[in-house]
């Protein structure tokens, strides 16, 4: 026991000291801060300010008038305007002189920064639809409301003209686009775009930790078996000791990494004052029964992986021996994230279902149907809680598995150099 | 074998199998405690596979491995130390970092070995790299840092596998040095090697092994004795090759720069002296003990081209 603690030692500081550990601490954060926050937060300071437009009308028919009352309808914050319309030229169509003075005019201000556009609706255009926006730079948001304005005038503007019998109105409301609101069981609104979003976090991290430590410890095998230190390090420890120290080290460091990181992210979700973090994700990322089965499958993932990369460190003589190996391996650990979106649509199908109860894709497809599934309550009358307990016992059982075989074949793999063994020379391995 | 000494490490006719390769077979011998046992035989003999299994690295089929009358206990690892042939250290550790890693698996207190650390580096000319990373040593270096780990605990006993291959001359001196010292003190030391002349100078008893089996083991110099005085060792100028068919004469080895004739029962020493006498210059001739390499092609009866006697010891 003392002398797994020393190896555990060992490997836990060659990892942490290194400077890719820190790295990979700061890296992560810092980069899902500038996907998620810094849209945010950008897309929020826009509106945050009202912005000047003017509007040239060719058309002769109040068109201007129109679409400036439509877009009344977007406030900011302080319930004052979001666009304010500075100017509505009305100029004759055929008035070409005057048209082209104010367009010179209208291009000057936006230089100066003092409308941020201006639109010019031609003539005709509720036959034509000819009418162009000009700006400096232009988001997507405020596109998609101009369109939606000028979309609504023409319309109510072609309704009238089509002398229909009916309040224009009443015959918008017939044909309004409806969306639907997104519920859960038990009455929650929820955010299906959060949940997939969530699911796809949790099994990022359970894929980067188990394929990025499964690899250093998969190198760290092969450099000792390279220099010869194994032979030395056997003497004194079983290879069984050696093996599981390694596992465990690197396991910790793993631990250490993913604890830090749980660490800022409940110091931001402290101070998340005015970031107003979606109850979406508070429920995705809070629900005890998620988290539990969520820390659990990463250990046991780990668990699984780093001894299997363990028995391919202890039978390839190179890294570059390895790469066969390693490719089913990703895949096997990717392949929830490949049928994500078919889960997320039937997280029940006998598919997702058996696929999650298959050990070696558990951890991540069992993960991604819990947080679909979310369930409220500890009780095996809910399948997915039962099917999780299930995923949990077969996996538990392989990883058994895998360590005994792993055990026969590390402890002659580490002392065989020199050519890559052939499948029947490791399945004889096992009697040595 | 010399009942006086107490027997300290026992092998009970060992086997191990490779698929359909012999490399161990029903092999028996025993190390009386404090003593400097050798292991020899040429390349490929299971000099290796029986020190791993005395090691516990990998099993026996059959038979078994005793210390001082009893199956090795958990313990055991502790009070060895074990230079394997095969052997490394981890490069970007410092110097102190490795010697308190690999003392620590073998249960030593961090706090005595730091103590003990400096004696070591300095009796190896390695005490200013306390502080600086394995990879900046010489490979000479690192062997000598190698044999530090295997010592720092203070074994009971030594075990070395090919413990000259790496080593220029000076280091196999030094390392000897220390090697007698500990016998002094009461260390139990087994080493194994295919280089004879280091052998014959360092054991006090052998075990000669080829193809896996024992050829023939004891002390070192009643073996000598066994093989007796019917070796003469002849230094001369010009060809000596016809002294092969001198009658009395039974195998004829040729050295450097002298030949090795084996006699057989009653022959005439002097007859021969004459003979040789006739057609050379002698500039010495001499009845000595047979050499082990000598020893080793009589008892094996193998093929002398197999045996790389003549090796250099730095590989």
């Amino acid at each position: 026991m003392n002398k797994l603690w020393v190896i555990i030692k060992r490997e836990y500081a060659q990892v942490v000291k290194k400077k890719s550990f820190v790295v990979g601490i700061v890296l992560l954060p810092v980069f899902m801060i500038v996907l998620t926050v810094v849209p945010s937060l950008l897309a929020r300071k826009k509106p945050a300010t009202s912005q000047q437009l003017a509007i040239v009308d060719l058309d002769g028919r109040k068109m201007g008038e129109k679409f400036a009352g439509k877009l009344e309808r977007y406030k900011l914050d302080d319930s004052s305007l979001t666009y304010i319309v500075t100017d509505i030229y009305e100029i004759d169509p055929n008035d070409t002189t005057e048209y082209k003075a104010v367009r010179s005019r209208l291009d000057s201000a936006l230089q100066s920064n003092k409308i941020k556009s201006y639109v010019v609706l031609f003539d005709d255009i509720v036959k034509n639809d000819s009418c162009i926006v000009v700006a400096k730079s232009f988001s997507f948001r405020t596109a998609d409301r101009f369109n939606w304005a000028i979309t609504r005038v023409l319309t109510e503007e072609r309704l009238l003209e089509s002398n229909i019998n009916m309040e224009v109105d009443s015959v918008l409301n017939l044909t309004h686009r409806t969306v639907f609101t997104q519920m859960a069981p038990g009455e929650k609104q929820r955010n299906f775009e959060v949940m997939y979003l969530g699911g796809l976090f949790f099994v990022l991290i359970i894929f980067g930790t188990v394929i990025g430590y499964g690899q250093i410890l998969m190198r760290a095998v092969i450099e000792e078996k390279n220099s010869r230190i194994i032979e030395v390090m056997v003497s004194s420890v079983s290879p069984f000791q050696l093996m599981a120290g390694k596992i465990i080290g690197l396991g910790l460091a793993s631990l250490t990494q993913v604890g830090i990181w749980v660490v800022i992210g409940l110091g931001i979700y402290q101070f998340r004052g005015n970031l107003s973090i979606s109850a979406d994700i508070s429920d995705v990322l809070f629900n005890p029964i998620l988290i539990f089965f969520f820390v659990v499958y990463l250990v046991l993932g780990y668990l699984l992986y780093s001894t299997i990369f363990a028995l391919i460190g202890s039978i390839v003589n190179s890294e570059k021996e390895s790469q066969g190996f390693i490719f089913p391996i990703t895949m096997t650990v990717m392949l929830p994230i490949i049928l994500s979106m078919y889960i997320i649509q039937e997280p029940n199908s006998l598919i997702a279902t058996v696929l999650s109860l298959i050990p070696f894709m558990t951890p991540t497809m069992m993960v991604i149907r819990l947080n679909i599934m979310s369930p409220t309550n500890f009780t095996f009358a809910d399948p997915i809680v039962l099917q999780s307990v299930i995923g949990v016992i077969l996996t538990v059982l392989t990883i058994l598995g895998v360590i005994w075989f792993t055990g026969r074949i590390f402890r002659v793999g580490i002392l065989m150099y020199g050519k890559r063994p052939t499948l029947p020379e490791i399945i004889r391995w096992i009697k040595y | 074998m010399d009942t006086m000494m107490e027997e300290y490490l026992k092998i009970n006719s060992i086997r191990k199998t490779y698929g359909d390769k012999v490399a161990v077979d029903d092999l028996s011998l025993t190390v009386p405690a404090g003593s400097i046992y050798g292991i020899i035989g040429p390349n490929g003999a299971g000099k290796t596979t029986t020190i791993r299994m005395i090691m516990d690295i990998i099993a026996p089929d059959s038979g078994e491995v005793l210390i001082e009358g009893k199956k090795p206990d958990s313990d055991f690892k502790n009070i060895v130390g074990y230079l394997p042939e095969e052997r490394g250290l981890h490069k970007k550790m410092t110097l102190e970092e490795v010697i308190v890693f690999f003392a620590e698996l073998k249960g030593a207190r961090r706090s005595q070995i730091l103590s003990d650390i400096d004696p070591w580096l300095k009796r190896m000319s390695l005490a200013e790299y306390r502080n600086r990373k394995v990879e900046e040593l010489s490979k000479g270096m690192q062997q000598k840092l190698q044999f530090v780990t295997t010592m720092i605990h203070k074994p009971k006993l030594i075990i070395l596998d090919e413990l000259f291959s790496g080593l220029d001359p000076i280091n196999i001196e030094l390392i000897k040095n220390i090697l007698l010292e500990e016998k002094r003190r009461g260390t139990t030391i087994l080493f194994s090697t295919h280089v004879m002349e280091q052998a014959e100078k360092l054991c006090d008893f052998i075990c000669l092994i080829n193809k896996g089996q024992k050829v023939l083991d004891g002390r070192m110099a009643e073996i000598k004795t066994r093989f007796g005085t019917d070796t003469i060792q002849v230094e001369m100028e010009g060809d000596g090759a016809f002294a092969a068919d001198i009658p009395g004469v039974e195998s004829f080895t040729e050295f450097n720069n002298y030949i090795e004739l084996k006699l057989g029962d009653n022959a005439d020493t002097q007859m021969i002296l004459k003979k040789l006498s006739e057609k050379v210059k002698i500039s010495r001739f001499e009845i000595v003990e047979p050499s082990l390499y000598n020893i080793f092609i009589d008892v094996a009866r193998v093929d002398p081209t197999e045996l790389n006697a003549g090796e250099v010891t730095n590989e």
